[in-house]
């Protein structure tokens, strides 16, 4: 009877504030012009491995059909939306603003809580759009987002996949060494990287702030893809600040997203209690054109579960809405049809049941109104509360017990 | 389902390790700065007199503290990053807490002086992802024991064939005639932090390591 590693049921009230979340970040979507496009979430093992790269096979769910077509579980929905796009969708006026609310799956050996094998992911796609203006309107479709959901103090950090490289020619370092230095990068491991002897490389992992950290990392950036990179950054802040976002962006250039498409514009969004991010995503313009469609593209996602995380260790629960039924009918099912055509939430109860039986039932389900129809006669009981509910009135005689 | 959220106070709350690192982690952030009390009893957690929060832990629970951000950094053996396989920004060497993770073996039985393993063989230890890397990279077939202590008992019962085991200043090995038959890697205590929390508390955090760096190790 046991579940697997690494999945979850949703009960009533936890899949309600689930979607809820799922709704306010649809509406968000919307408000940006994006339509919602669905995928299948079974894909060809080739397709996810032409976006994601060979060596995330590893994190995928993957199994053979009975005629041996290796299949997998999505892990993530860009490349899936690649894939839609590149075959389905290349005659359509770009650029294309795609959204999906969609569960992906994941093979993680150890799953825990942020880092479940299922989970949701709320993001979009904007396809065919190069340039700062498309990043920015990912940047501030996410901050707006995860306002949209209560979370107001939520954090931004922004980077740009070419300045990396740019820091690491640089300090002299290419090939193996380069690729291993940007591991180390990722995942700020300040030891590994004080091993290159390369003084500047261990500060640039460290290197946050604004202006003043992209001006200080230009000392070290040569390469003209590099230094573009910074000066749109610039830009990038200037616009976050013209929104007033100055205290909620920041430059981060040790901020490398885990998969490898990434080409350009990054960011990441967090909380300061959650020891995860909350959303991300950038810009891949390498990733299209690996299924045969020559087009940039930057998107983001937001992880469902993970944002509920953040709402419910801050007690903001989604508040659950009483009086979801409104009446409670017994006898009939014309009655019951009309009321539910007069746009209420009709509940059935027993025919057999007597008023007080009844009463008990609303009461216990908040539902104010009580319909009977036996014997083709209508009745609509009132629906108090039950004298012991009553507030005890005051008499002189329990003044004092309180 | 709300939990306390302790690391969200505006001082850092730092994850110590019980044991043979906490002298030396004590004395260290002592030295950076922070008022570590010297008798802490059987609490679990303290607060200091500069607004840092304390917790004591078992080593091997330290990474996953700093991971899910319950606290925003701790001290921890190197040897505890390989097993626990966490994510968790490694930011500074301390330098102290020097042991060596090696292969060890029966004297009699010469591996150390190049006489070949067994075909299946057979490896107790407490680093079971350490082992099973190790080995998967010389291309060996092994059968890992798990064990959770005295894994030097093992080859001498005929449990094991070797062990592999941290090794501090090789009394314990020499003790019950064991000998080093390859190192694995050597490890020290090292400053670790959670990846969002070096953001979120950026000034504290950089302060706190550069302070822990300046001290001559």
């Amino acid at each position: 009877m046991r579940l697997p590693a690494g999945v979850r049921d949703w009960l009533p009230h936890e899949l309600a504030r689930k979607r809820e979340i799922e709704q306010q970040m649809r509406a968000v979507f919307g408000r940006w012009a994006y339509e919602e496009v669905q995928t299948p979430i079974i894909e060809r093992l080739d397709v996810l491995e032409r976006g994601l790269g060979e060596e995330t096979t590893e994190l995928l769910f993957h199994f053979n059909d009975r005629r041996s077509t290796a299949l997998a579980l999505r892990p993530e929905m860009t490349t899936p939306v690649a894939r839609l796009v590149s075959t389905r969708m290349r005659e359509a006026p770009l650029p294309l603003r795609l959204a999906y609310v969609a569960s992906v799956f994941r093979y993680y050996e150890q799953p825990q809580e942020g880092r479940m094998r299922e989970l949701t992911q709320a993001g979009v796609e904007l396809i065919g759009a190069a340039g700062i203006d498309a990043d920015a309107e990912t940047l501030f479709m996410a901050i707006e987002g995860l306002d949209e959901i209560g979370l107001r103090d939520a954090r931004f950090d922004i980077n740009d996949a070419r300045i990396v490289d740019g820091i690491l020619d640089g300090v002299g370092l290419d090939g193996d060494a380069a690729r291993e230095a940007k591991e180390h990068i990722k995942v700020r491991n300040l030891v590994a990287l004080r091993k290159f002897e390369r003084p500047a490389l261990v500060e640039f992992a460290q290197l946050r702030g604004r202006h003043d950290a992209i001006e200080h990392a230009r000392e070290i950036c040569r390469t003209p893809e590099s230094r573009a990179a910074l000066d749109e950054l610039h830009v990038m802040l200037d616009r976050a600040e013209a929104l007033g976002y100055q205290q909620r962006v920041t430059v981060d250039f040790a901020l490398l997203r885990d998969l490898d498409y990434y080409t350009g514009f990054l960011f990441e969004g967090y909380v300061e209690e959650i020891g995860f991010s909350l959303c991300g995503g950038g810009r891949y313009d390498s990733l299209l054109p690996r299924f045969g469609f020559n087009v940039p593209a930057v998107g983001w996602t937001a992880g469902v579960e993970r944002l509920l995380i953040a709402l419910e260790r801050r007690g903001k629960h989604v508040r659950r809405r009483r009086h979801r039924v409104d009446v409670l009918v017994a006898g009939s099912d014309v009655v019951a049809a009309r009321e539910r055509a007069a746009g209420n939430v009709v509940r059935y109860a027993g025919a057999d049941l007597g008023d007080d039986a009844l009463l008990e039932e609303a009461r216990a389900h908040d539902i104010p109104r009580v319909v009977i129809a036996l014997n083709g006669t209508v009745r609509e009981l009132r629906v108090g509360p039950r004298i012991g509910d009553l507030p005890v009135p005051r008499t002189p005689s329990n003044w004092d017990a309180r | 389902m709300s939990r306390p959220v302790i690391a969200r106070e505006d001082g850092l709350t730092i994850a110590m390790p019980k044991g043979a690192l906490y002298a030396d982690a004590a004395a260290r952030l002592r030295a950076a700065g922070i008022d570590v009390p010297h008798d802490v009893g059987r609490r679990l957690t303290v607060r200091t007199t500069d607004g840092t929060t304390l917790l004591f832990l078992r080593p091997t629970d330290v990474p996953a503290y700093v991971e899910f951000g319950s606290a925003d950094c701790g001290i921890v053996g190197k040897d505890v990053l390989w097993e626990t396989d966490r994510n968790v920004a490694e930011l500074a060497d301390l330098g102290f807490g020097y042991c060596r993770l090696v292969v060890a073996g029966r004297r009699i039985d010469r591996y150390h002086e190049g006489a070949p393993y067994p075909t299946f063989l057979r490896v107790a230890t407490k680093f079971i992802r350490s082992a099973e890397s190790f080995f998967a990279e010389r291309d060996l077939p092994v059968e890992l024991i798990p064990l959770h202590g005295s894994v030097e008992l093992s080859p001498l019962v005929g449990l094991a064939d070797l062990i592999v085991d941290l090794v501090a200043t090789g009394t314990t090995l020499r003790e019950h005639d064991l000998v080093v038959v390859e190192e694995v890697a050597e490890s020290t205590a090292r400053f670790v932090v959670n990846p969002v929390r070096f953001r979120a508390k950026y000034d504290a955090i950089t302060a706190l390591l550069d302070r822990l760096t300046a001290v001559p190790a």
